[in-house]
């Protein structure tokens, strides 16, 4: 069907290529489409297989989490941040609880702490492992699907035995976690884990995929977000480190326990084309799996005794009024939460800034000009959720 | 920089009157007039020392209703009866509106706070999403939930409800629907749900299964 958009008349009079008269095609990518990661629905303009504008629609998912948080109390709401993103959901609890504990200046005990970041940590991995495999499978490389969703389970089979979820966990609460280590050898199987990650799978899936010469033809020197549109657009997390942006809110805005302990922000260098193209994404995922590793492995080393939450369960949280916004470092970027409490057990308003929300605009701009097949890569790169865009 | 410093800045600026500084030991913010906003993040964005070139999050907050001594007894927001009927208020919405701007500099490494203020029937700024590209779809949200106009912006559609909704959820004085394009969304308990199993219907088997 040729375009009727009035924004666009003009394109066909143009002679784009020589002796080719063109028109422009509106052309619908989603919502239901294997290749957009959720129920996101693109709307294109193509001059032939060139995209001459994006249009992202959202909202397909959107449940208002926002005025269910002004009718209940602060840790019921809990709940409603494990669903944002799915794919990572501890670090979405570690980002809500750390805004309320700004408000309220909990102490939080050391022991629930080193819980906190063991357990987001491995939810990190889980989410960057989904990434991996799924932007393999847009490239058309169906194994290291399999072989990701394989490491996976056995995050989601070590968060449940401390959890009691399968995938949407309800771990933490304001004031520390809900459940200490469970009575078994959770540590040493976690550890064990970390290690077999690191030394046999990691490469694997640098032999498989990332040095693989089809996957670095279809993603180097493709939809190249530059630093400056990066930070213009509030990019965040790898897609923002993808530019060569070294910034990282457990490093620049340290809470919990991240100052204490060593790692590495891994950042796009152009190592297969230019910085901030998609295979630099893609690498900063794949290092930060490999940072994680060695902070689960410091924060278990660590582990004191003592209790892992401050105070009661059952009791309701009275936030003293006030107003402050707080911002984690989530699996898909900086996760903020901007909590205006007026005294009482309920938020008076609850925003919630999502890291996948601000990450998704940037296409609107690199996607131009970019082929429908590039399209498809960037996407993939981009590592969206559509949970926590619609929220 | 630490606000206040930045604060003095910004107050230099734009002339005294048009913003004011509040301190707060969580987070300080400025409060400036509806008018000057864009002028005075162009300025934080391009002046030299303060370079805020990224903005974290843009906040659309209704305060109606707010309880300002901090006892926790603002006006609850409306959901639906015990029989599923939207709930309904006589009470007169008169609480101002905001939007709150939370800037970051990735070279300076400083955050700001900033915050706006006006009445209910009078909720348009001016956009500054040709300051911050990203502002576009923080700005279509807000006015999407909490309906505030932003004057200028190159896009002013909803962005997570469909265009054809009516009113803005956020806003405290927001009635439940009761239903939408004949969907009925009324909350009901689970006893009252009219897709329940008949009461004649055969008994599930409630034994817990094997391992």
């Amino acid at each position: 069907m040729a375009t009727n958009d009035t924004r666009l008349t003009g394109w066909a009079d143009q002679d784009h290529v020589p002796g080719l008269k063109s028109e422009l095609l509106e052309l619908n990518m989603g919502p239901q489409h294997p290749a957009t990661h959720g129920v996101l629905r693109l709307l294109l303009h193509t001059d032939g297989e060139i995209v001459y504008k994006v249009t992202p629609v959202v909202g397909y998912l959107h449940r208002c989490a926002e005025k269910i948080a002004e009718g209940v109390d602060y840790k019921q709401w809990v709940v409603y941040t494990d669903r944002f993103d799915y794919l990572g959901p501890v670090t979405n609890n570690h980002a809500y609880v750390t805004a309320v504990e700004k408000l309220t200046e909990l102490e939080v005990p050391a022991r629930a702490e080193h819980l906190r970041v063991v357990t987001a940590e491995l939810s990190r991995i889980a989410s960057h492992l989904i990434a991996l495999a799924t932007f393999g499978l847009d490239m058309g490389a169906w194994t290291p699907l399999l072989y990701c969703f394989r490491e996976r389970e056995v995050i989601l089979n070590l968060l449940e035995r401390i959890a009691g979820g399968r995938m949407l966990y309800n771990y933490m609460v304001p004031g520390g976690v809900r459940y200490d280590l469970p009575q078994d050898n959770w540590v040493s199987d976690v550890l064990e884990f970390v290690t077999m990650l690191e030394n046999k799978k990691l490469p694997d899936y640098n032999t498989l995929l990332t040095y693989n010469k089809i996957f670095i033809e279809r993603t180097s020197d493709v939809a190249i977000i530059d630093r400056e549109t990066a930070i213009d657009y509030g990019c965040t997390g790898p897609v923002l480190r993808g530019s060569g942006v070294q910034f990282d809110c457990r490093r620049n805005d340290p809470y919990s326990i991240y100052p204490q302990l060593d790692f590495e922000i891994p950042v796009g260098k152009g190592e297969m084309g230019t910085v901030g193209d998609c295979w630099d994404r893609y690498i900063v995922r794949v290092r930060e799996i490999e940072q994680s590793c060695r902070i689960i492995r410091q924060a278990l080393e660590q582990l004191p005794e003592g209790p892992v939450h401050a105070i009661e369960l059952k009791k309701p949280v009275r936030v003293p009024a006030g107003a402050a916004y707080s911002r984690t470092e989530a699996a898909k970027g900086e996760l903020g939460h901007y909590i205006i409490s007026d005294g009482g057990t309920k938020p008076f308003r609850n925003k919630v800034r999502s890291c996948s929300f601000c990450n998704l605009q940037v296409i609107e701009k690199v996607g131009v000009g970019q082929m429908v097949s590039d399209l498809v890569a960037f996407v993939g790169s981009l590592d969206i959720v559509l949970g926590e865009i619609d929220r | 920089m630490e606000p206040k410093a930045i604060f003095d800045l910004l107050t230099a600026h734009l002339g005294e009157g048009a913003a004011e500084y509040r301190e707060n030991d969580i987070e300080s913010w400025a409060c400036v007039s509806v008018a000057r906003i864009a002028d005075a993040c162009r300025f934080l964005r391009d002046t030299e020392g303060l370079e805020f070139g990224q903005l974290m999050c843009l906040s659309g907050i209704d305060w109606d209703g707010y309880d300002e001594n901090g006892k926790g007894k603002s006006v609850a927001i409306l959901g639906y009866e015990a029989d599923g009927t939207p709930e309904t208020s006589d009470r007169v919405a008169d609480g101002e509106l905001g939007v709150a701007y939370h800037l970051y500099s990735h070279t300076c490494d400083h955050k700001f706070t900033l915050r706006l203020r006006f009445p209910r029937d009078k909720a348009t700024v001016p956009t500054v999403s040709d300051i911050w590209s990203t502002a576009r779809w923080h700005e279509r949200e807000a006015w999407d939930l909490m309906g505030i106009r932003f004057e200028g912006h190159p896009d002013p559609r909803r962005i997570l409800l469909s265009e054809d909704w009516v009113g803005h959820p956020l806003r405290k004085d927001y009635q439940m629907p009761d239903q939408w394009l004949n969907v009925p969304l009324r909350g009901q308990p689970y006893a009252n749900n009219p897709f329940a199993p008949a009461d004649d219907a055969p008994a599930g088997d409630d034994t817990p299964a094997e391992g």
